[in-house]
């Protein structure tokens, strides 16, 4: 049983973020870590390596050169082997383009599992797992609060609308996790040293069969504007007054805006 | 027709979402500006019967993908179908799980541009322009396809981006659905179902939410929290500390990984303020926070930050509105 984890580089959750002036995410001097919500699906993969039901486990990312550091934190958690997808071509790829090349990648690999976390940090649009699902014809089987893999089948339990199911779907799949499958594990120190020998191999564009030309200049979106967000007024304070005034000035406030 | 706009309405036990009659409006909104009309493209259970009814939202066409209540990606062949029979301009997609599933196999399909999830969408120049707040709220974006892109362009729409109008005239046309292919997303299946202990709210459609953090220390605490949600005829949410402590269920979580919600007021008591939350609730037109910590994240971006003990500010305020209101519990 084989697993490819997908992760994503992105910057630090508390960084100063930016675009450049043509547009892009400024990656100057911002710090990089993993998709947060990336580790999630890692800690899930390695549980299943942890209980004998997963033989390998791979990661798998596309950027530009320096998301080798994320895979070298992904594989000091554990795991076997990594993959970096990095081309010039792929400079401001959207997530169509980006589902494109996972998706060739994954084709390559042929894990029974492709496991992602339910979004990314910075763009928050979710659509990559899917995208890649439809692109490799396989079942998606999404939110997951736990993944469980056997008998030639995935199943991961879903939060509903007034409860929970299982959703099952025969194997090879394409999976999300959620942050409730349990907190990553740290990195060791054994873990660290380890990763330095573990293989991880980059890949062009051409190594994963695809050509710039069918990633349509790397997006069929196009970012014409970024600026800072509109100016809130500034936060009114109530402190220092009991109880029962402070009801009373919220009520007012409240009031005010024709909230009650 | 090239024009139309389509968009997904989403029902559930027999009822249509909030999200479709919001979609309803904006997909009518944006055909006005296209010079097309509105297009349901209905699922869940509910959706048979009351695809037409979204007529009265602004929706001139609906297509039903089925009438079950399970996850939608499971009518992901026939909306492809009903997508490219359709021949749209652009598509609204609730930001919402199953709206997520359902517009990414849309764009792995048929390799269409993807916005979201977005917070204004438009039609300039013929084509759907989209306004995104990204990199955590950092920056406002606003993106339109690449020239010669191939339609219909999908966005991922925020609840409460557009407010549902009533009382249209007329009823939505309800057409032939598709035949489709088999495809690898029916191959999923719900395998169990299993119902919550206590009933939980859809908080997406609330437009009050009262939300506990840590700060409400524990079950019980959820109590006055409660009480005030009730007499502001709003809900109650949580962070995800208290979710993961078993305080409150993992629907009512608000944040990354929780619910992402826009209600007219907020109050968050006993919640700091991490940026996991904020991205979920930081669109409410208003944001009261009641915290002990003068200090809490929470207290930089709120339009109102009372500093002090919210086991006595909450029930005081709770009685106070009853006051005003002059109703039970005064």
């Amino acid at each position: 049983m084989k697993i490819v984890v997908c992760i994503k580089q992105v910057p630090a959750t508390g960084a100063d973020k930016r675009y450049t002036d043509d547009l892009r995410l400024d990656r100057n001097g911002v710090e990089a870590i993993i998709n947060p919500l990336d580790e999630y699906a890692i800690e899930q993969a390695l549980r299943l390596v942890d209980d004998g039901t997963v033989e390998n486990v791979t990661y798998l990312t596309m950027g530009p050169e320096q998301a080798s550091e994320a895979l070298r934190r992904a594989l000091a958690m554990g795991g076997d082997d990594a993959v970096l997808v990095t081309d010039p071509a792929l400079a401001g790829a959207d997530e169509w383009a980006t589902a494109k090349v996972l998706a060739a990648a994954l084709d390559k690999l042929a894990p029974d599992v492709a496991l992602m976390g339910m979004a990314s940090d910075d763009a928050r649009g979710s659509l990559v797992p899917g995208a890649v699902a439809a692109m490799r014809d396989l079942p998606l089987l999404s939110y997951g609060a736990e993944l469980a893999v056997g008998n030639g089948a995935a199943r991961v339990r879903r939060l509903s609308a007034t409860g929970f199911d299982w959703i099952t779907a025969p194997l090879p799949v394409v999976a999300t996790v959620t942050d409730q499958v349990g907190e990553p594990r740290y990195a060791s120190l054994k873990g660290i040293m380890a990763a330095k020998r573990k293989p991880l191999e980059t890949w062009s564009l051409a190594e994963v069969g695809l050509s710039a030309d069918e990633l349509s200049g790397a997006a069929l979106t196009r970012v014409t504007d970024a600026r800072p967000p509109e100016a809130k007024p500034p936060t009114e304070r109530i402190e220092n007054v009991p109880p029962a005034e402070a009801a009373t000035k919220i009520a007012d406030w409240l009031a005010a805006r024709k909230l009650i | 027709m090239r024009n139309d706009i389509l968009f997904l309405a989403e029902f559930s036990a027999g009822k249509p979402a909030r999200s479709a009659l919001e979609l309803a409006t904006g997909a009518a909104d944006l055909a006005l500006q296209s010079g097309g009309v509105a297009v349901a493209l209905a699922y869940g259970s509910g959706a048979a019967d009351g695809a037409s009814g979204l007529g009265a939202h602004g929706a001139r066409r609906a297509i039903v993908l089925g009438d079950e209540d399970r996850p939608a990606i499971t009518y992901a062949a026939v909306a492809v179908a009903a997508v490219r029979d359709a021949d749209a301009l652009a598509l609204l997609a609730p930001a919402t799980p199953n709206g997520r599933d359902l517009a990414a196999a849309l764009v792995g399909t048929l390799h269409v541009p993807a916005f979201g999830p977005v917070r204004a969408a438009r039609v300039t120049d013929g084509v759907l322009e989209t306004e995104q707040a990204t990199l955590q709220g950092n920056v406002i974006t606003t993106a339109r396809p690449t020239d010669g892109a191939p339609t219909p362009s999908i966005a991922l729409v925020l609840a409460n981006t557009f407010t549902p109008v009533e009382g249209n005239t007329g009823s939505a046309e309800v057409t032939q659905t598709p035949d489709a292919a088999e495809s690898a997303f029916s191959r999923a299946t719900v395998a169990e179902s299993h119902e919550a202990d206590a009933k939980v709210v859809n908080l997406e459609e609330a437009t009050v939410i009262v939300a506990g953090g840590r700060g409400v220390g524990g079950e019980g605490g959820f109590g006055p929290l409660r009480d005030l949600a009730g007499a502001l005829g709003g809900a109650v949410g949580a962070s995800r500390a208290a979710a993961d402590a078993g305080w409150i269920p993992y629907q009512l979580q608000i944040g990354q990984t929780g619910k992402v919600v826009k209600p007219a007021l907020y109050i968050g008591a006993g919640i700091s303020g991490a940026i996991q939350h904020r991205v979920g609730m930081q669109s409410a037109e208003h944001v009261i926070a009641i915290n002990r910590d003068p200090d809490a994240p929470i207290g930089d971006f709120a339009d109102l930050f009372v500093v002090g003990d919210l086991f006595q500010i909450v029930p005081a305020l709770t009685e106070e509105i009853h006051r005003r209101k002059g109703t039970e519990g005064a």
